[in-house]
């Protein structure tokens, strides 16, 4: 797979490139800031998927969903995984509203599992999404009332995996029943949230989404 | 016009204000050398007139002397306090005539005659002295008595004179009108005429009584001596005289004078006692400049000021606390009189109003006094400008002691802004330096594991992997206790949405997006924080909501809880959360009744 990356804490970026590397990718860049990024992006073939910090330079606030929505209006095949290295859910719902698809936002804390890294660059860079656990089990957390209340325990279970990036096939693993279960109860998360029952990745985010917003909390 | 309005009108006092210290000093018209002149003229005057009597009746004599010299002084001393010169005259005129009542010693030509006609006109002065005291002037009534006492003495003393004929000194070259001699009708006319002449010692005594029952406050206390010693002479004259006309014409009653003038002695001295009483009143005044000048508020001068003016119905209303321009308060003042004073006679519509100015001239307060204090204008004159430097220092150091505080106000809010900007630093610091260069670390530890053959090695950097881990949890949980990441890139909202997540119990959260200032995201942030782990700790609650509103000039946030109440302001988190807030000059309230939850209500303006 071939990466671009940016990130500015030079010792960080090292790191992860070597990481990466060790992994089997190709890191074509390496750069400290977005528009560093956009510009070396150009120069050379175009990578998978980009790896960025949510929080850069100048602004050391979000500059990384900037370059993420710039990144995605360049090239909207192209994988974009956000790493933080905390988890909040506002970015994590900015970022799904600016970059619907192809996206991921993971705390930098996952450097310490290359495989889990690389199976969600694998995924967003196929389209998929990839969101921190943490958050989701946040956003799954009983005590938050709202619209999400409609769903029972399995449907959430299953929406929170939706919103980590699984696919159904995934999901049936991880759940141990089979895949036209969790095909059922997709379809009834989605009939709950309002949105249409076809299961397209559009949906997906839709849902994911639904959860960040927090059922309107 | 009512009096209030008309004083409050006048800008300058109409009358002439002399500093007191005129009234001790001796300088001017009244220095001691003329007064000495002038009393060595009455002293010849007194002694010369009854010259022949020195013989015969020495003691008499000198006491006559005694007492035209002391009313003579008396009066040439009060001609120094202002508004009192008409009385100096009377007093004085009372010492020169005095010696007329005796001119007959000389027992020849027409002095006998004089001294019967003109010999009482000193009681008509004396009585004068005696109304107008301590007054700049006479009543009307007072006045028409005068010209009737005075005419019916003139009148009276006259027909006898043209009616007597000489007897006493029979042979001596005594001159007498003797236009119609009639031994009889002299007698008869002698007669009415003394009893004319009592009656209006009575309506004099009458009088004096009034005066002084009506006089109030200072005017009784100056008055007092001078209405019992004026009483005392009064009841001499009459004595004296009844005396005279009961052993007749041909012997004087000698101790009836002595005694009458002796008692008479005790009028000019009650006089000066009055003066030295007023000039009493007048040294109060440095009491009172000791009392307040260093500076006093309105309570301290007003309790000075009645005690200075013996006056327990004064007051001082101090202009910069009312609110409005000064002619509405004003009339507010006069509609709610001090009444509230214990045993203060209750305001009467007539009050002595005066402007209390600072140097440049704007009005600080007003005094409303008794108006019978307008008598005693030198006193109050400078009680009033006493008062004004003592409020004008006290109003200063008031605004000293403002400028202070409000120093350390803003020295305290950048202390909070200096360390809200140095945790925000560390916070920094920690995120962008130390846990990025742990989680590069972490990043190489797991190449390390990836690329290492060696199951060993593998195990070791994966333990050393854990390791950070652990630090990097520890040192998130550092940074966001000194400074939420979240706090600086979402707000509030999301922060606090955070905190509600990490809480045992549900939270209901209305925060709007809406960003405020830092200082006051975070002084909410912390008090929030402080509050919900109070609930926790506290309050057994199952459920608390958390309220923000964000107006134009301030945030509102309120935390209510469904538990045991009874939370004090003396709970440690909550005096935390005063401190943070009114630091930003921001407000808590509390209300939290024995076990029926607690609502903190928090506002910090921001604008």
């Amino acid at each position: 797979m071939r990466l671009a990356i940016a990130d500015d804490s030079g010792i960080f970026r090292d790191s992860l490139r070597l990481l990466l590397e060790t992994a089997g990718a190709e890191v074509t860049v390496s750069a400290a800031s977005g528009p560093e990024l956009l510009a070396a992006i150009r120069q050379v073939e175009l990578p998978d998927a980009v790896v960025l910090d949510i929080r850069m330079r100048p602004s050391l606030t979000d500059e990384g969903i900037t370059t993420a929505a710039e990144l995605r209006q360049l090239y909207p095949d192209m994988g974009i995984l956000l790493l933080s290295a905390h988890a909040e859910i506002g970015y994590a719902s900015r970022l799904l509203e600016a970059v619907p698809a192809g996206v991921g936002y993971l705390l930098k804390d996952n450097v310490m599992n290359v495989t889990d890294l690389m199976a969600a660059l694998s995924r967003v860079a196929e389209g998929g999404m990839a969101l921190e656990p943490a958050i989701v089990q946040r956003l799954l957390s009983p005590r938050k009332p709202g619209k999400l209340d409609t769903l029972n325990e399995r449907e959430r279970g299953v929406l929170g995996l939706m919103a980590e990036g699984r696919s159904n096939l995934g999901i049936a693993h991880e759940l141990f029943v089979s895949p036209r279960t969790v095909e059922a109860h997709v379809t009834s998360i989605f009939n709950k949230l309002g949105l249409d029952q076809s299961n397209t990745e559009n949906n997906r985010v839709h849902a994911v989404l639904a959860l960040l917003r927090g059922g309107g909390r | 016009m009512n009096a209030i309005a008309m004083r409050a009108a006048i800008s300058s006092p109409p009358w002439p204000v002399r500093p007191s210290g005129q009234l001790t000093a001796g300088v001017g018209r009244y220095s001691w050398p003329r007064i000495a002149v002038v009393l060595a003229l009455v002293a010849v005057w007194a002694v010369v007139l009854p010259w022949p009597d020195w013989a015969h009746w020495t003691a008499l004599t000198a006491v006559n002397v005694v007492v035209a010299l002391l009313f003579a002084l008396t009066g040439l001393l009060l001609a120094r306090e202002p508004g009192q010169r008409g009385l100096a005259w009377a007093l004085v005129l009372t010492g020169i005539c005095r010696p007329l009542d005796y001119i007959d010693a000389w027992g020849v030509g027409p002095f006998p005659f004089y001294a019967l006609v003109f010999g009482g006109i000193d009681r008509v002065f004396g009585a004068w002295a005696l109304l107008r005291y301590p007054n700049p002037s006479l009543s009307r009534g007072h006045r028409r008595f005068l010209i009737a006492f005075a005419a019916w003495m003139l009148v009276t003393r006259t027909l006898v004179g043209v009616t007597a004929t000489p007897q006493w000194a029979a042979g001596a070259p005594v001159w007498m009108p003797e236009l119609l001699p009639d031994v009889r009708l002299a007698t008869v006319l002698s007669i009415v005429g003394y009893i004319g002449e009592g009656l209006c010692g009575v309506v004099l005594i009458v009088l004096l009584v009034r005066r002084l029952v009506s006089a109030r406050r200072l005017d009784r206390v100056v008055l007092t001596p001078v209405v019992v010693a004026g009483i005392a002479a009064t009841v001499a004259a009459i004595v004296s005289g009844a005396g005279q006309q009961e052993v007749g014409a041909s012997s004087a009653p000698v101790v009836a004078y002595l005694a009458e003038g002796l008692v008479d002695i005790a009028l000019p001295l009650a006089f000066l006692v009055a003066f030295v009483q007023r000039a009493l009143l007048i040294r109060n005044i440095t009491w009172l400049v000791a009392e307040i000048s260093g500076g006093a508020g309105v309570d301290v001068i007003r309790d000075a000021l009645r005690t200075t003016l013996q006056d327990p119905t004064l007051d001082v209303v101090d202009l910069s606390a009312l609110d409005g321009p000064v002619p509405a308060g004003l009339g507010g003042l006069q509609e709610e009189p001090p009444s509230a004073v214990p045993g203060a006679e209750p305001a009467g519509q007539d009050r002595l109003v005066e402007f209390v100015h600072s140097e440049s001239g704007e009005p600080i307060a007003v005094i409303i006094a008794d108006p019978s204090l307008d008598r005693y204008r030198g006193l109050f004159d400078v009680a009033v400008r006493t008062s004004a430097l003592a409020l004008q220092t006290a109003q200063a150091q008031a605004a000293a002691a403002q400028a202070k505080l409000a120093e350390v106000h803003a020295s305290r809010a950048r202390i909070i802004e200096a360390a809200h900007a140095e945790r925000q630093r560390i916070e920094r610091d920690l995120h962008d330096g130390v846990q990025q260069r742990i989680l590069g670390l972490a990043a190489q530890l797991s190449a390390a594991v990836a690329k290492s053959g060696d199951p060993a090695a593998r195990a070791a950097f994966a333990g050393a992997r854990e390791g950070l881990k652990e630090i990097l949890a520890e040192l998130r949980e550092l940074a966001h206790g000194i400074y939420p990441t979240v706090l600086t890139q979402s707000g509030l909202a999301a922060a606090l949405e955070e905190v509600a997540d990490r809480l045992p119990l549900p939270v209901r959260l209305d925060v709007p997006a809406t960003r405020v200032p830092p200082p006051v995201e975070a002084a909410a942030y912390f008090a929030a924080c402080e509050a919900l782990a109070n609930v926790v700790k506290h309050a057994s609650a199952s459920e608390v909501t958390l309220t923000v509103t964000v107006g134009e000039s301030e945030v509102a946030m309120e935390i209510t809880d469904n538990g045991v109440g009874g939370a004090g302001p003396r709970g440690h988190g909550l005096a935390n959360i005063a401190d943070r807030v009114s630091a930003l000059d921001g407000h808590l309230v509390i209300d939290s009744p024995p076990g029926a939850g607690t609502r903190l209500v928090v506002t910090i303006p921001c604008g």
